[in-house]
Protein backbone atom coordinates (compact mmCIF):
# COMPACT_ATOMS: atom_id res chain seq x y z
CA UNK A 1 0.00 0.00 0.00
CA UNK A 2 1.25 3.15 -0.70
CA UNK A 3 1.97 5.22 2.05
CA UNK A 4 0.31 8.85 2.65
CA UNK A 5 1.24 12.00 4.89
CA UNK A 6 -1.42 13.58 5.70
CA UNK A 7 -0.75 17.07 7.14
CA UNK A 8 -3.79 18.31 9.76
CA UNK A 9 -4.00 21.98 10.49
CA UNK A 10 -6.22 24.46 11.59
CA UNK A 11 -5.13 27.89 11.61
CA UNK A 12 -6.84 29.18 14.62
CA UNK A 13 -5.43 27.76 17.76
CA UNK A 14 -7.21 25.18 19.85
CA UNK A 15 -9.69 24.10 17.61
CA UNK A 16 -8.56 20.40 18.57
CA UNK A 17 -5.63 19.72 15.69
CA UNK A 18 -3.05 17.75 18.47
CA UNK A 19 -6.39 15.83 20.01
CA UNK A 20 -7.45 15.04 16.02
CA UNK A 21 -3.75 14.04 14.97
CA UNK A 22 -3.40 11.45 18.33
CA UNK A 23 -6.99 10.18 18.32
CA UNK A 24 -6.96 9.91 14.55
CA UNK A 25 -3.22 7.97 15.21
CA UNK A 26 -4.44 5.64 17.62
CA UNK A 27 -7.60 4.33 15.42
CA UNK A 28 -5.30 3.64 12.63
CA UNK A 29 -3.12 1.59 14.30
CA UNK A 30 -5.55 -0.03 15.89
CA UNK A 31 -6.61 -1.08 12.80
CA UNK A 32 -3.08 -2.72 12.55
CA UNK A 33 -1.48 -0.02 10.29
CA UNK A 34 1.63 1.53 10.66
CA UNK A 35 1.49 5.17 11.58
CA UNK A 36 3.85 7.61 12.49
CA UNK A 37 2.68 11.28 14.18
CA UNK A 38 5.09 13.95 13.80
CA UNK A 39 4.76 17.10 16.32
CA UNK A 40 5.69 20.06 13.91
CA UNK A 41 4.47 22.61 16.29
CA UNK A 42 8.56 23.75 17.42
CA UNK A 43 8.73 25.20 20.79
CA UNK A 44 4.78 24.53 22.01
CA UNK A 45 5.04 20.61 21.68
CA UNK A 46 2.14 18.72 23.03
CA UNK A 47 1.36 15.73 21.00
CA UNK A 48 3.81 13.99 22.86
CA UNK A 49 1.84 14.89 26.48
CA UNK A 50 -1.31 14.37 24.87
CA UNK A 51 -0.22 10.64 24.13
CA UNK A 52 1.73 10.21 27.46
CA UNK A 53 4.88 9.58 25.76
CA UNK A 54 6.65 12.73 27.14
CA UNK A 55 8.96 11.08 29.70
CA UNK A 56 10.49 8.74 27.14
CA UNK A 57 11.60 11.82 24.73
CA UNK A 58 15.36 11.80 23.96
CA UNK A 59 15.31 13.29 20.27
CA UNK A 60 13.14 15.35 18.84
CA UNK A 61 12.70 16.77 15.07
CA UNK A 62 15.46 19.51 15.13
CA UNK A 63 17.64 16.24 15.98
CA UNK A 64 16.85 14.68 13.24
CA UNK A 65 17.16 17.24 10.53
CA UNK A 66 20.65 18.56 11.90
CA UNK A 67 21.67 14.70 11.63
CA UNK A 68 22.39 14.66 15.50
CA UNK A 69 20.82 11.54 15.64
CA UNK A 70 19.25 8.62 13.21
CA UNK A 71 16.08 8.92 12.55
CA UNK A 72 14.95 5.56 14.11
CA UNK A 73 16.55 6.83 17.66
CA UNK A 74 14.12 10.24 17.30
CA UNK A 75 11.34 7.97 16.99
CA UNK A 76 9.34 7.23 19.87
CA UNK A 77 6.92 3.40 20.09
CA UNK A 78 3.66 4.12 21.66
CA UNK A 79 3.01 2.69 25.02
CA UNK A 80 -0.07 0.28 24.04
CA UNK A 81 0.03 -0.09 19.64
CA UNK A 82 3.40 -1.17 18.45
CA UNK A 83 2.97 -0.16 14.99
CA UNK A 84 2.10 3.79 16.43
CA UNK A 85 5.40 6.21 16.78
CA UNK A 86 5.54 9.63 17.83
CA UNK A 87 8.40 11.74 15.86
CA UNK A 88 8.20 14.94 18.94
CA UNK A 89 8.99 18.45 18.55
CA UNK A 90 11.48 20.40 19.98
CA UNK A 91 10.67 22.54 22.68
CA UNK A 92 14.10 24.75 22.72
CA UNK A 93 14.32 25.93 19.34
CA UNK A 94 11.72 27.59 17.41
CA UNK A 95 10.03 27.34 13.93
CA UNK A 96 12.91 28.30 12.10
CA UNK A 97 14.54 25.31 12.88
CA UNK A 98 13.80 23.48 10.13
CA UNK A 99 12.90 24.53 6.90
CA UNK A 100 9.99 22.88 4.38
CA UNK A 101 12.83 21.19 2.07
CA UNK A 102 14.52 19.62 5.40
CA UNK A 103 10.86 18.15 6.42
CA UNK A 104 10.00 16.90 2.81
CA UNK A 105 13.11 14.52 3.04
CA UNK A 106 12.10 13.69 6.26
CA UNK A 107 8.52 12.71 5.08
CA UNK A 108 9.86 10.70 2.24
CA UNK A 109 12.29 9.04 4.35
CA UNK A 110 9.52 8.24 6.92
CA UNK A 111 7.46 7.19 3.71
CA UNK A 112 9.01 3.87 3.43
CA UNK A 113 8.71 2.36 6.69
CA UNK A 114 5.09 3.88 7.00
CA UNK A 115 1.40 3.45 5.89
CA UNK A 116 0.65 6.53 7.74
CA UNK A 117 2.00 9.97 8.31
CA UNK A 118 0.54 12.06 10.48
CA UNK A 119 1.49 15.81 10.29
CA UNK A 120 0.45 17.81 13.59
CA UNK A 121 0.55 21.44 11.59
CA UNK A 122 1.10 24.43 14.64
CA UNK A 123 -1.39 27.32 14.59
CA UNK A 124 -1.10 30.38 12.12
CA UNK A 125 0.17 30.59 8.84
CA UNK A 126 3.89 31.07 9.21
CA UNK A 127 6.79 28.90 9.00
CA UNK A 128 5.71 26.27 11.04
CA UNK A 129 2.71 25.80 8.41
CA UNK A 130 5.01 26.03 5.70
CA UNK A 131 7.08 23.49 7.43
CA UNK A 132 4.19 21.07 8.15
CA UNK A 133 2.34 21.19 4.37
CA UNK A 134 5.99 20.43 2.51
CA UNK A 135 5.66 16.77 2.39
CA UNK A 136 2.04 16.63 2.29
CA UNK A 137 -0.30 14.10 0.06
CA UNK A 138 -3.36 14.84 2.22
CA UNK A 139 -5.03 17.53 4.48
CA UNK A 140 -7.73 17.35 7.30
CA UNK A 141 -8.82 21.13 8.15
CA UNK A 142 -9.87 21.10 11.92
CA UNK A 143 -12.30 23.71 12.43
CA UNK A 144 -14.99 23.84 15.56
CA UNK A 145 -18.53 25.68 15.01
CA UNK A 146 -16.96 29.14 15.63
CA UNK A 147 -16.93 32.02 12.92
CA UNK A 148 -13.40 32.95 13.84
CA UNK A 149 -12.65 29.07 13.61
CA UNK A 150 -14.19 28.66 10.40
CA UNK A 151 -12.79 31.85 9.05
CA UNK A 152 -9.68 31.18 10.01
CA UNK A 153 -9.59 27.66 7.89
CA UNK A 154 -11.17 29.09 4.77
CA UNK A 155 -7.75 30.97 4.87
CA UNK A 156 -5.84 27.99 5.75
CA UNK A 157 -7.34 26.19 2.81
CA UNK A 158 -6.89 28.75 0.38
CA UNK A 159 -3.50 28.53 1.67
CA UNK A 160 -3.45 24.89 1.08
CA UNK A 161 -4.53 24.88 -2.18
CA UNK A 162 -1.97 27.67 -3.34
CA UNK A 163 0.56 24.88 -2.30
CA UNK A 164 -0.75 21.96 -4.43
CA UNK A 165 -3.79 20.70 -1.83
CA UNK A 166 -6.82 20.91 -3.80
CA UNK A 167 -8.34 17.87 -1.84
CA UNK A 168 -8.63 19.18 1.86
CA UNK A 169 -11.32 17.93 3.89
CA UNK A 170 -12.96 18.80 7.11
CA UNK A 171 -13.70 17.77 10.64
CA UNK A 172 -16.23 20.18 12.40
CA UNK A 173 -14.88 19.47 16.03
CA UNK A 174 -16.83 20.05 19.47
CA UNK A 175 -19.88 20.74 18.03
CA UNK A 176 -22.71 20.75 20.52
CA UNK A 177 -25.52 19.35 18.99
CA UNK A 178 -28.54 20.79 21.88
CA UNK A 179 -26.96 24.60 21.03
CA UNK A 180 -27.08 23.60 17.06
CA UNK A 181 -30.90 22.28 17.50
CA UNK A 182 -31.55 26.20 19.56
CA UNK A 183 -29.77 27.85 16.64
CA UNK A 184 -27.39 29.33 19.12
CA UNK A 185 -24.41 27.36 17.12
CA UNK A 186 -23.63 26.97 13.41
CA UNK A 187 -24.73 23.70 12.12
CA UNK A 188 -22.37 21.88 9.77
CA UNK A 189 -24.26 23.08 6.46
CA UNK A 190 -23.37 26.90 7.51
CA UNK A 191 -19.98 25.49 7.67
CA UNK A 192 -19.62 23.58 4.52
CA UNK A 193 -21.68 26.10 2.65
CA UNK A 194 -18.66 28.98 3.61
CA UNK A 195 -15.68 26.70 3.10
CA UNK A 196 -17.59 24.06 0.31
CA UNK A 197 -14.64 21.22 0.50
CA UNK A 198 -15.42 17.56 1.69
CA UNK A 199 -16.41 17.04 5.04
CA UNK A 200 -14.69 13.90 6.67
CA UNK A 201 -16.50 13.71 10.23
CA UNK A 202 -18.32 15.56 12.81
CA UNK A 203 -17.17 14.68 16.53
CA UNK A 204 -19.19 16.34 19.04
CA UNK A 205 -18.30 18.24 21.83
CA UNK A 206 -17.41 15.75 25.07
CA UNK A 207 -15.61 16.30 28.51
CA UNK A 208 -14.58 12.71 28.14
CA UNK A 209 -11.70 14.00 26.26
CA UNK A 210 -10.22 17.07 28.48
CA UNK A 211 -10.19 13.75 31.00
CA UNK A 212 -8.49 11.29 28.21
CA UNK A 213 -5.98 14.40 27.25
CA UNK A 214 -5.16 15.36 30.74
CA UNK A 215 -4.29 11.14 31.41
CA UNK A 216 -2.45 10.80 28.25
CA UNK A 217 -4.82 8.28 26.62
CA UNK A 218 -6.63 9.21 23.51
CA UNK A 219 -10.28 8.93 23.55
CA UNK A 220 -10.30 6.42 20.70
CA UNK A 221 -9.83 3.94 23.30
CA UNK A 222 -12.65 4.40 25.37
CA UNK A 223 -15.49 2.54 23.73
CA UNK A 224 -18.09 4.60 25.75
CA UNK A 225 -16.85 8.19 24.56
CA UNK A 226 -18.73 9.38 22.27
CA UNK A 227 -15.94 11.87 20.57
CA UNK A 228 -13.63 8.65 20.41
CA UNK A 229 -16.63 6.52 18.33
CA UNK A 230 -16.61 10.04 16.22
CA UNK A 231 -12.41 9.57 15.66
CA UNK A 232 -12.69 5.94 14.87
CA UNK A 233 -15.10 6.64 11.99
CA UNK A 234 -13.13 9.16 10.93
CA UNK A 235 -10.59 6.73 10.81
CA UNK A 236 -11.57 4.45 8.68
CA UNK A 237 -12.68 6.85 6.04
CA UNK A 238 -9.41 7.63 5.83
CA UNK A 239 -8.76 4.36 4.71
CA UNK A 240 -11.32 4.49 2.45
CA UNK A 241 -14.01 2.67 3.95
CA UNK A 242 -17.88 4.12 3.18
CA UNK A 243 -19.06 4.87 6.96
CA UNK A 244 -22.10 6.95 6.56
CA UNK A 245 -22.36 10.05 8.30
CA UNK A 246 -24.57 10.34 11.72
CA UNK A 247 -27.18 12.90 11.85
CA UNK A 248 -26.71 15.21 14.89
CA UNK A 249 -29.35 13.48 16.77
CA UNK A 250 -27.71 9.94 15.81
CA UNK A 251 -24.85 11.21 17.16
CA UNK A 252 -26.05 12.61 20.47
CA UNK A 253 -26.55 8.79 22.13
CA UNK A 254 -28.46 8.99 24.87
CA UNK A 255 -28.10 7.60 28.06
CA UNK A 256 -30.06 3.97 27.21
CA UNK A 257 -28.24 3.65 24.08
CA UNK A 258 -25.32 4.29 25.58
CA UNK A 259 -26.21 1.42 28.15
CA UNK A 260 -27.53 -0.79 25.18
CA UNK A 261 -24.11 -0.64 23.65
CA UNK A 262 -22.35 -1.33 26.43
CA UNK A 263 -24.16 -4.45 27.33
CA UNK A 264 -23.64 -5.62 23.54
CA UNK A 265 -20.11 -5.26 23.77
CA UNK A 266 -19.86 -7.15 27.04
CA UNK A 267 -21.41 -10.16 25.21
CA UNK B 1 -13.59 93.01 -34.34
CA UNK B 2 -16.72 90.96 -33.67
CA UNK B 3 -17.96 87.62 -33.74
CA UNK B 4 -19.65 86.82 -37.57
CA UNK B 5 -23.30 85.60 -37.08
CA UNK B 6 -24.42 83.56 -39.74
CA UNK B 7 -27.90 82.32 -40.24
CA UNK B 8 -27.60 78.74 -42.20
CA UNK B 9 -30.70 76.44 -42.87
CA UNK B 10 -32.67 77.84 -39.76
CA UNK B 11 -29.25 77.55 -37.11
CA UNK B 12 -27.16 80.20 -36.28
CA UNK B 13 -23.61 79.61 -36.52
CA UNK B 14 -21.35 81.65 -34.70
CA UNK B 15 -17.56 82.26 -35.70
CA UNK B 16 -15.60 82.70 -32.28
CA UNK B 17 -12.03 82.24 -34.13
CA UNK B 18 -10.89 85.69 -33.58
CA UNK B 19 -11.20 85.50 -29.61
CA UNK B 20 -8.55 84.27 -27.44
CA UNK B 21 -9.57 84.11 -23.50
CA UNK B 22 -13.25 82.61 -22.78
CA UNK B 23 -14.64 85.91 -21.05
CA UNK B 24 -14.06 87.51 -24.41
CA UNK B 25 -15.83 84.62 -25.81
CA UNK B 26 -18.75 85.13 -23.57
CA UNK B 27 -19.25 88.83 -23.71
CA UNK B 28 -19.25 88.87 -27.58
CA UNK B 29 -22.06 86.47 -27.27
CA UNK B 30 -24.00 87.43 -24.70
CA UNK B 31 -24.08 90.73 -26.92
CA UNK B 32 -24.66 88.98 -30.10
CA UNK B 33 -27.88 87.13 -28.48
CA UNK B 34 -29.39 90.39 -27.17
CA UNK B 35 -29.39 91.44 -30.89
CA UNK B 36 -30.85 88.28 -32.30
CA UNK B 37 -33.82 88.70 -29.67
CA UNK B 38 -36.03 88.14 -32.86
CA UNK B 39 -34.85 84.78 -33.98
CA UNK B 40 -37.37 81.43 -32.86
CA UNK B 41 -37.26 79.73 -29.41
CA UNK B 42 -35.28 76.40 -29.73
CA UNK B 43 -33.32 77.14 -32.61
CA UNK B 44 -30.16 75.60 -32.85
CA UNK B 45 -26.59 77.38 -32.76
CA UNK B 46 -23.15 75.78 -34.07
CA UNK B 47 -20.13 77.31 -32.14
CA UNK B 48 -17.20 76.98 -34.35
CA UNK B 49 -14.07 77.67 -31.42
CA UNK B 50 -11.21 77.58 -34.32
CA UNK B 51 -7.62 76.72 -31.92
CA UNK B 52 -9.31 77.01 -28.67
CA UNK B 53 -9.97 74.65 -26.34
CA UNK B 54 -13.05 74.35 -23.76
CA UNK B 55 -13.63 72.50 -20.61
CA UNK B 56 -17.01 70.96 -20.12
CA UNK B 57 -17.64 73.35 -17.66
CA UNK B 58 -17.31 76.05 -19.86
CA UNK B 59 -19.07 74.09 -22.14
CA UNK B 60 -21.57 74.18 -19.83
CA UNK B 61 -21.68 78.11 -19.25
CA UNK B 62 -22.53 78.62 -23.03
CA UNK B 63 -25.09 76.49 -23.21
CA UNK B 64 -26.51 78.25 -20.23
CA UNK B 65 -26.01 81.55 -22.09
CA UNK B 66 -27.72 79.94 -24.81
CA UNK B 67 -30.99 78.36 -23.29
CA UNK B 68 -31.06 82.00 -21.40
CA UNK B 69 -32.22 83.45 -25.13
CA UNK B 70 -34.26 80.79 -25.46
CA UNK B 71 -31.54 78.58 -28.12
CA UNK B 72 -29.93 75.63 -27.95
CA UNK B 73 -26.04 74.56 -28.56
CA UNK B 74 -26.21 72.13 -31.27
CA UNK B 75 -22.69 71.40 -31.80
CA UNK B 76 -19.06 73.19 -30.79
CA UNK B 77 -16.40 72.81 -33.70
CA UNK B 78 -12.81 72.85 -32.43
CA UNK B 79 -9.84 71.80 -34.10
CA UNK B 80 -7.58 71.73 -30.73
CA UNK B 81 -7.51 67.84 -29.82
CA UNK B 82 -10.07 66.44 -28.02
CA UNK B 83 -7.60 64.78 -25.72
CA UNK B 84 -6.96 67.54 -23.77
CA UNK B 85 -10.28 67.73 -22.65
CA UNK B 86 -9.63 64.50 -20.77
CA UNK B 87 -6.45 65.54 -18.83
CA UNK B 88 -9.89 66.92 -16.53
CA UNK B 89 -10.40 63.05 -15.80
CA UNK B 90 -7.44 61.08 -15.49
CA UNK B 91 -9.28 57.82 -15.71
CA UNK B 92 -10.97 58.48 -18.64
CA UNK B 93 -8.21 56.77 -20.91
CA UNK B 94 -8.79 53.55 -18.77
CA UNK B 95 -10.04 50.73 -20.86
CA UNK B 96 -13.68 51.67 -20.95
CA UNK B 97 -14.16 48.20 -19.57
CA UNK B 98 -13.41 46.37 -22.59
CA UNK B 99 -11.93 44.21 -20.37
CA UNK B 100 -13.71 41.40 -18.33
CA UNK B 101 -12.28 38.92 -16.39
CA UNK B 102 -13.79 35.41 -15.64
CA UNK B 103 -12.61 33.30 -12.53
CA UNK B 104 -13.87 30.13 -12.03
CA UNK B 105 -13.21 29.43 -7.87
CA UNK B 106 -14.21 30.20 -4.86
CA UNK B 107 -12.39 33.28 -2.99
CA UNK B 108 -10.95 32.22 0.35
CA UNK B 109 -10.07 34.66 3.54
CA UNK B 110 -6.72 36.12 2.42
CA UNK B 111 -6.87 36.11 -1.26
CA UNK B 112 -7.67 39.28 -3.15
CA UNK B 113 -8.60 39.51 -6.85
CA UNK B 114 -8.24 42.95 -8.72
CA UNK B 115 -9.12 43.96 -12.89
CA UNK B 116 -9.19 47.10 -14.47
CA UNK B 117 -12.33 46.40 -16.12
CA UNK B 118 -15.35 44.09 -15.11
CA UNK B 119 -14.87 40.76 -13.00
CA UNK B 120 -17.37 38.23 -12.86
CA UNK B 121 -16.70 35.40 -10.19
CA UNK B 122 -18.12 32.12 -10.71
CA UNK B 123 -17.69 31.19 -6.99
CA UNK B 124 -18.74 32.57 -3.56
CA UNK B 125 -16.53 35.27 -2.25
CA UNK B 126 -15.65 34.27 1.49
CA UNK B 127 -15.00 36.69 4.20
CA UNK B 128 -12.03 38.34 4.70
CA UNK B 129 -11.45 38.00 0.86
CA UNK B 130 -11.38 40.97 -1.41
CA UNK B 131 -12.75 41.84 -4.94
CA UNK B 132 -11.86 45.02 -6.50
CA UNK B 133 -12.73 46.11 -10.20
CA UNK B 134 -12.34 49.37 -11.89
CA UNK B 135 -15.96 48.27 -13.78
CA UNK B 136 -18.63 46.32 -12.54
CA UNK B 137 -18.59 42.87 -10.30
CA UNK B 138 -20.76 40.16 -10.81
CA UNK B 139 -20.94 37.10 -8.24
CA UNK B 140 -22.68 33.94 -9.24
CA UNK B 141 -22.25 32.80 -6.22
CA UNK B 142 -22.41 34.12 -2.49
CA UNK B 143 -20.61 37.76 -2.03
CA UNK B 144 -19.46 37.39 1.55
CA UNK B 145 -16.90 39.52 1.23
CA UNK B 146 -15.92 42.68 -0.12
CA UNK B 147 -16.40 43.93 -3.22
CA UNK B 148 -15.50 47.29 -4.78
CA UNK B 149 -16.22 47.92 -7.80
CA UNK B 150 -15.88 51.27 -9.88
CA UNK B 151 -12.57 51.47 -7.97
CA UNK B 152 -11.28 54.36 -9.92
CA UNK B 153 -14.17 56.17 -9.09
CA UNK B 154 -17.20 54.80 -11.71
CA UNK B 155 -20.44 55.67 -9.78
CA UNK B 156 -22.23 53.71 -12.63
CA UNK B 157 -20.61 50.76 -11.38
CA UNK B 158 -22.85 48.09 -10.29
CA UNK B 159 -21.91 44.99 -7.55
CA UNK B 160 -24.45 41.82 -8.25
CA UNK B 161 -24.95 38.60 -6.69
CA UNK B 162 -26.86 35.69 -6.49
CA UNK B 163 -26.63 35.90 -3.03
CA UNK B 164 -25.69 39.63 -1.55
CA UNK B 165 -23.98 39.32 1.74
CA UNK B 166 -21.23 41.30 2.03
CA UNK B 167 -19.15 42.37 4.92
CA UNK B 168 -18.50 45.82 3.09
CA UNK B 169 -19.73 47.16 -0.32
CA UNK B 170 -17.59 49.93 -2.09
CA UNK B 171 -18.93 51.12 -5.12
CA UNK B 172 -16.77 54.24 -6.76
CA UNK B 173 -15.87 56.62 -3.14
CA UNK B 174 -19.17 55.16 -1.46
CA UNK B 175 -18.40 52.49 0.85
CA UNK B 176 -21.31 51.11 3.10
CA UNK B 177 -21.69 47.83 5.29
CA UNK B 178 -24.65 46.03 6.20
CA UNK B 179 -26.77 47.23 9.39
CA UNK B 180 -25.78 46.52 12.95
CA UNK B 181 -27.66 43.65 14.37
CA UNK B 182 -30.13 43.16 11.56
CA UNK B 183 -29.87 39.80 9.70
CA UNK B 184 -31.38 39.85 6.82
CA UNK B 185 -32.17 36.70 4.86
CA UNK B 186 -32.37 37.28 1.10
CA UNK B 187 -32.76 34.47 -0.93
CA UNK B 188 -32.87 35.90 -4.16
CA UNK B 189 -30.19 37.87 -6.52
CA UNK B 190 -29.73 41.16 -5.50
CA UNK B 191 -27.73 44.38 -7.28
CA UNK B 192 -26.15 47.03 -5.29
CA UNK B 193 -25.60 50.93 -7.14
CA UNK B 194 -25.49 54.17 -6.08
CA UNK B 195 -28.73 56.10 -6.79
CA UNK B 196 -29.11 59.77 -5.50
CA UNK B 197 -25.66 59.31 -3.95
CA UNK B 198 -26.13 56.65 -1.91
CA UNK B 199 -25.39 53.25 -2.08
CA UNK B 200 -28.91 50.94 -2.61
CA UNK B 201 -29.61 47.41 -3.11
CA UNK B 202 -32.49 46.23 -5.24
CA UNK B 203 -33.76 42.83 -6.36
CA UNK B 204 -32.02 42.04 -9.60
CA UNK B 205 -34.71 41.50 -12.01
CA UNK B 206 -33.42 39.06 -15.19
Amino acid sequence: MKSRVIVITSGKGGVGKTTTTANLGTALAMTDKKVVMIDTDIGLRNLDVVMGLENRIVFDIVDVVNGNCKLKQALIKDKRFDGLFLLPAAQTKDKTAISPHQMKNLTNELRKDFDYILVDCPAGIEQGFKNAVAGADDAIVVATPEISSVRDADRIIGMLEASGLNNARLIINRLRSKMVKRGDMMDINDILDILSIELLGVVPEDESIVVSTNRGEPAVLETASRAGGAYRRIARRLMGEKVPMLSVDEENVNFVDRFRKILKLAR
Amino acid sequence: MSAALRSVNGEIRVDMRSFNTFSEIKDQLEEKLRRIDSYALGTLVTLDMGDKHLSSKQIREIEDILLDHGLHLRELRSNSRPREEEDENPFSDMPGYSDTALICRHLRSGQKVFCEGNLVILGDINPGAEVVAGGNIVVMGSLRGLAHAGAFGDESAIISAYRLSPTQLRIANHITRPPDGEVIVVSTPELARIRAGKVVIEKLKI
